[in-house]
């Protein structure tokens, strides 16, 4: 199937976001919305997400990807960015492809995306999608971590303590003083979002979730962490399917990676919520 | 290197006095700036390309990034999206844009050395999108600091050049790659931090590790050249790249990164990039304490205001020898 690809911006708070709508030429079968993961791993993963969003529009779907405030190419600065507007973000883009898609929709999210896509879901929205979450980060607060210490490597390379400095990070924000990690100024109000957030579906979630990761080894297999997140979000009542895939970590690897695997299975979900 | 003459960023004429602050300055920015998103054409593959242009009076002199490395055009940790909002704040227009094969773009993913027909689909966009102008700076990090002086020979509208640690692969680049990859890679690894606080690395032996890999890349980059009589090496070329093209040129280096110091150990130390760096378009060499993708706000601050006043020495270049 041939497809159409567009670029634009839409109005949000304080300022516009940028979209990249990838859709099929005719009328698409339902629609997809990505929500971006965190910090560099944006960068990391474009190509890759650029890739399943042409294959998943190739296969009939109309795909959104916005850029969160102060991310991409949105309005604003990483560090004017706070938690709350991010939901609200999700929320923008969601509007968006209800007015312009019928059909079945998708809420397709990676790593921390999948965080701010549960939160929406717990807001007023009352939607129930189906879930495609890539490599979710189930916990906000580890997440945090990990990336606070990009800051504390670099300060142990110059011979402080790496755990004293990971011990100031956290003292600074919780005064409510902002912090700069690796070129990105991370606000007291987004780090508190993100320490708190986790990947909670509302009671009563009925739609199908759909958590896939990639492992490196030949025979790819469930990390502990995944088959935990399953096994929580079923006892809570929730459909979920997960599946592990050999691939790269194409969101975090030094040079651009892709998982196509990633990308097919991906197509069988969208196949099954379509059906 | 020494003898090199700093850059007066006061004399750039429109540099504001203040530094523009993150509080409050969206509101006031996008009075001033407009962006826009558009798709441009590349052999028949769709490049995504955002250009930020003052509402009024934009100038004739416009910059193109040129992206390089694993990026795409934000750059790492915004760096470009931020330096587009500042040169066109002064009003200047930057256009961003993807290669074929990275970030947004459609396509094959390509090598540096690959993107000359990218570029011309960029300028001429660029060009389009701005009726205005009349000349075009490319500014490039790493290997697009490369491209970028590899294709300024092969079009008109290219005045300038501000490359930032240009990459200069040459063939010792095995000790270089274990720099880039082995050692970034270690400190995202959970095993290496678990390890440290469990005292499981001898951090001087994990630093004397690096130490040695860079050891290595200097000094074999001063053996005599065994491959001079094969293909002109990337240094080679991008030297007669610099002397064919009509481009005034100027080279940022940061402080802390092993491109930019194999960039003046090994390359500017030849005699013919000697020449270049001596002759009348030369602008310059400016350091900055900033590691290789000047990942402060401090240093992206600093290369944003310098890049202005190199655009408007070139803008003041360009209109005087059309004059």
């Amino acid at each position: 199937m041939d497809v159409r690809r567009e670029v634009f911006f839409i109005d949000g708070r304080a300022g516009q976001r940028f979209c990249v709508l990838t859709r099929p030429v005719g009328m698409p079968r339902g629609g997809v919305l990505f929500v971006h993961p965190f910090a560099e791993e944006l960068n990391k993963s474009r190509r890759m997400v650029s890739l399943a969003a042409q294959a998943f529009a190739a296969s009939g779907w109309m795909v959104l990807q916005i850029d969160l405030h102060g991310c991409g190419d949105s309005a604003g600065d990483f560090g004017d960015a706070c938690w709350q507007g991010w939901v609200d973000d999700v929320a923008l883009g969601w509007s968006w492809l209800r007015a312009h898609c019928e059909g079945p929709r998708v809420l397709w999210s990676l790593r921390a995306g999948s965080l701010l896509a549960a939160d929406w879901l717990h807001g007023p929205a009352l939607e129930q999608p189906a879930l495609l979450m890539w490599q979710p980060v189930s916990d906000g607060r580890q997440h945090l971590t990990q990336f606070l210490r990009l800051k504390a490597a670099g300060e142990m390379l110059a011979d402080a303590d790496a755990r004293q400095a990971m011990s100031l990070l956290r003292e600074s924000l919780q005064r409510g003083d902002g912090v700069e990690v690796a070129g990105y100024g991370l606000s007291a109000a987004l780090a508190a979002g993100l320490d708190a957030a986790s990947l909670r579906l509302p009671p009563g979630y009925t739609a199908p979730v759909a958590l896939f990761e990639v492992d490196s080894r030949p025979q790819p297999e469930l990390s502990p962490a995944l088959a935990r997140l399953t096994e929580r979000l079923t006892k809570a009542g929730n459909l979920v399917r997960s599946e592990a895939v050999s691939g790269a970590a194409f969101w975090q690897t030094q040079e651009i990676e892709t998982a196509p695997t990633m990308i097919e299975a991906s197509l069988r979900m969208l196949e099954r919520v379509a059906a | 290197m020494s003898a090199v003459p700093a850059v007066d960023t006061a004399s750039a004429g429109r540099v504001p006095d203040e530094r523009v602050t993150d509080a409050g300055g969206d509101a006031e920015r996008q009075l001033r700036v407009r962006e826009s998103a558009f798709l441009f054409e590349c052999a028949g593959e769709s490049l995504p390309a955002v250009l930020a242009a003052p509402v009024e009076g934009s100038a004739a002199t416009g910059v193109l990034v040129v992206v390089g490395g694993p990026q795409y055009r934000v750059g790492s940790h915004r760096q470009f999206v931020q330096l587009s909002r500042r040169l066109a704040e002064s009003g200047v227009p930057c256009m961003r844009f993807d290669y074929r094969g990275m970030g947004d773009a459609t396509g094959l993913m390509r090598d540096f050395e690959a993107v000359s027909e990218d570029l011309r689909a960029a300028v001429d966009a660029f060009f389009s999108s701005q009726p205005q102008l009349e000349r075009v700076v490319l500014w490039g990090l790493c290997d697009g600091a490369s491209a970028a002086c590899l294709y300024a020979p092969t079009d008109a509208r290219v005045a300038g050049l501000v490359l930032l640690n240009p990459w200069v692969r040459t063939p010792e680049g095995a000790a270089r790659t274990q720099l880039r990859h082995y050692y970034f890679k270690r400190i995202l690894e959970p095993s290496f931090w678990r390890k440290l606080f469990g005292g499981g690395v001898a951090l001087g032996r994990s630093l004397g590790g690096l130490v040695g890999a860079v050891r290595a890349a200097r000094v074999r980059s001063h053996d005599p050249a065994p491959a001079a009589h094969a293909i002109q090496d990337l240094p080679t070329r991008m030297a007669s790249a610099l002397a064919a093209s009509a481009a005034e040129y100027a080279f940022f280096l940061s402080e802390r990164d092993y491109v930019a110091r194999e960039f003046e150990g090994g390359v500017a130390k030849s005699s013919r990039w000697c020449c270049l760096l001596e002759g009348p378009r030369f602008l310059g060499i400016r350091r900055f304490e900033a590691d290789h993708t000047f990942s402060t706000k401090r240093a992206k601050e600093d290369v944003a205001v310098a890049t202005l006043a190199m655009v408007m020495e070139i803008a003041r270049r360009g209109g005087r020898m059309e004059k």
